[in-house]
């Protein structure tokens, strides 16, 4: 048993600790460390800027891709809900660069800045609010009639039945769209400098333009790590909001 | 006990081209504590009639009284809360676990905690349900029959006076649902709701109703008890209906003791062999009851087959199967005088005292009233 556990554990952290050490290895091999220490408080202000631009458009996304989900399955949004989904099919498709690019040629016909933190949000909020509409949509939708029947019928207010059986039942689907979104926002993030959004993407823009591999990796080690522990939180957080009742692995 | 339920001249048309008339012009009044079968072939409305109630589908015309209120004045929301529903496919919560689905509604209409976990210890208790093992489990943990008894736990809940159970046992292999029915009935004899039953089993009916709601096509054909129903069905259709083994089934519908014989040919099983003798000559039988000094049944004593030097009954007598309960149903008592050889069934108490003999011209008798 004890033995068994051991080397659970070993498979699920071996692979992890020698990502982290070949990563350490490449970060110190190319004098990215050195870089670091000797910039740090641009370090810190990029890491900062980083931040800002995923986490608010991750709320953003989250929000407002989960409202406008689950208006889509109200009561007579039947044929808007199928005009909504076919354009957050389609927008989907759109690669990251094209959103980010989309965002700085066209915010100015709406006479905002095409340059800058704003529309970089914008563009990683568009972006990756479609996932989040989806699966809120499709996880409430595929919750069967019956239940929804049980609970209509013993007296539940509509309201009810949303916040304690249509979104909790719908949570695992719900998650998926907010991890994938996670996902495309921490790739996407980088690009967000290339309009002057800021971000750890400068040091990866600029390592590349002036082909120092050194300030290249001091921008793209954190990332990676930014994107592991987005990763990380959203998994942990899964597991403590959705129910042991659907959560597929508990028995 | 006064009418709980009242149905005046409902009908449900759904919007549509044809018309057509779903639940057409239905009138009944049901007596509190009474359970009320809707059966018929299917699109016949019985589950449409049924949601009418409970206002989950709208009344096009007519009124639906409940304890005497018009529902159409009653919030939905107040009227469904004390409404108890069950449905056929569960519908339990998944996200929730045994104990949160059943306390739903109490929570809803703002129960105190203690009130709460008390309300659902003693449904779980109710439903045969530990609730020490089941409270804290979720639904898919559970078998459907286990689901399904958590469904009817979850239904009464709230203390409803009135239930609706739409096809609840449908979906649960028969077995399973035989034995729900009978736990079903026993809960009933106890809590007394006001019950509509809606199924298209017409056993499951007559087993489950004081009264018989019989659709067809939207329109009421025949409202009685099950008796009556088998007993008089109104036209052809009914008796179609209700199957060409009518007088069989309504051996469901009498229990043993209403057709036994009471004085069965006891002996007592500290009697000697020759008093046993002798009461094989006065009974005029082959077979003897034997009991111990408090009337419990001890074994059958046959004339034919008592060992050589047996001095007593009790040495003599054999142990024997042939016996049910007095509240078992007719249909029971008969297929047990059919499956032993003496001619007759022992017909005990629950604590095992011999009560009386059932012989099949008794139950012959009871059919023809």
């Amino acid at each position: 048993m004890t033995s068994k556990l051991l080397l659970y554990w070993l498979k699920k952290i071996t692979p992890i600790i020698l990502t982290v050490i070949f990563i350490a290895w490449l970060y110190k091999f190319y004098g990215a460390w050195d870089y670091t220490i000797k910039n740090i408080s641009e370090f810190f202000t990029l890491v900062f800027q980083h931040f800002i631009l995923v986490i608010i458009s991750m709320a953003a996304s989250v929000s407002i891709g989960l409202l406008l989900g689950v208006i889509m399955t109200r009561k007579g949004m039947e044929k808007a809900a199928t005009v909504v989904m076919a354009i957050v099919n389609v927008w989907q498709s759109v690669p990251s660069l094209g959103v980010i690019a989309l965002a700085y040629g066209f915010l100015p016909l709406i006479g905002m800045s095409g340059i800058g933190m704003i529309p970089a949000l914008t563009a990683l909020f568009l972006h990756t609010v479609a996932p989040v509409v989806r699966n809120t949509y499709s996880g409430i939708k595929g919750i069967s009639d019956d239940i929804i029947e049980a609970a209509t019928g013993m007296g539940m207010t509509k309201q009810q039945i949303l916040f304690k059986i249509e979104i909790p039942n719908a949570l695992p689907v719900i998650m998926g769209g907010v991890r994938t979104s996670t996902a495309i926002i921490v790739g996407t993030a980088p690009l967000a400098t290339l309009i002057g959004g800021g971000g750890l993407g400068f040091w990866i823009f600029t390592g590349i333009a002036l082909v120092d591999m050194g300030i290249m990796m001091a921008g793209a080690v954190p990332v990676a790590v930014i994107a592991m522990l987005f990763d990380y939180i959203l998994e942990w957080s899964e597991k403590g909001l959705v129910s042991r009742g659907i959560l597929a692995e508990a028995v | 006990m006064g009418t709980m339920l009242s149905l005046q001249k409902v009908t449900k048309i759904y919007p549509g081209a044809d018309h057509i008339k779903a639940v057409d012009d239905l009138s009944f009044d049901l007596e509190e504590g009474e359970i009320c079968t809707f059966v018929g072939p299917s699109g016949c409305g019985k589950s449409t009639a049924m949601k009418m109630i409970n206002r989950l589908i709208s009344i096009t015309s007519g009124k639906i009284f409940i304890d005497g209120k018009n529902i159409a004045n009653l919030n939905t929301i107040t009227l469904r809360r004390k409404i108890g529903y069950v449905i056929q496919n569960i519908g339990l919560f998944p996200n929730m676990t045994i104990g949160e689905n059943i306390a739903i509604i109490p929570k809803l209409l703002g129960w105190n905690k203690g009130k709460i976990d008390e309300k659902v210890q003693s449904l779980l208790e109710i439903v045969n349900l530990a609730p020490e093992e089941f409270r804290d489990r979720y639904p898919r943990e559970l078998s459907g029959g286990q689901q399904q008894r958590v469904g009817v736990a979850r239904g009464m809940a709230g203390d409803p006076p009135i239930m609706l159970m739409d096809e609840p046992f449908g979906a649960i292999d028969p077995i399973n649902r035989a034995s729900l029915q009978d736990e079903f009935l026993k809960i009933q004899t106890k809590l007394k709701k006001t019950i509509v039953f809606v199924t298209h089993d017409i056993d499951e009916a007559i087993k489950m109703g004081d009264k018989i709601c019989l659709l067809k096509a939207g329109k009421l054909v025949q409202f009685s008890t099950p008796e009556a129903i088998l007993t008089h069905p109104k036209n052809e259709f009914v008796s179609d209906f209700v199957g060409g083994d009518r007088t069989l089934k309504r051996l469901n519908l009498f229990t043993i003791k209403r057709a036994m014989k009471d004085n069965p040919p006891v002996v007592q099983e500290t009697d000697t062999i020759e008093k046993a003798n002798t009461l094989f000559s006065e009974w005029d039988t082959s077979y003897l009851i034997s009991v111990d000094s408090d009337g419990l049944l001890k074994g059958m004593l046959k004339a034919d087959a008592i060992p050589e030097g047996a001095k007593t009954v009790k040495a003599a007598a054999q142990p024997t199967r042939a016996f049910l309960p007095a509240h078992s149903s007719l249909k029971d008592g008969l297929s047990e005088i059919f499956t032993h050889d003496y001619g007759f069934l022992i017909v005990v108490d629950d604590a095992g005292q011999v009560l009386g003999w059932l012989h099949t011209e008794d139950i012959k008798e009871t059919l023809k009233g």
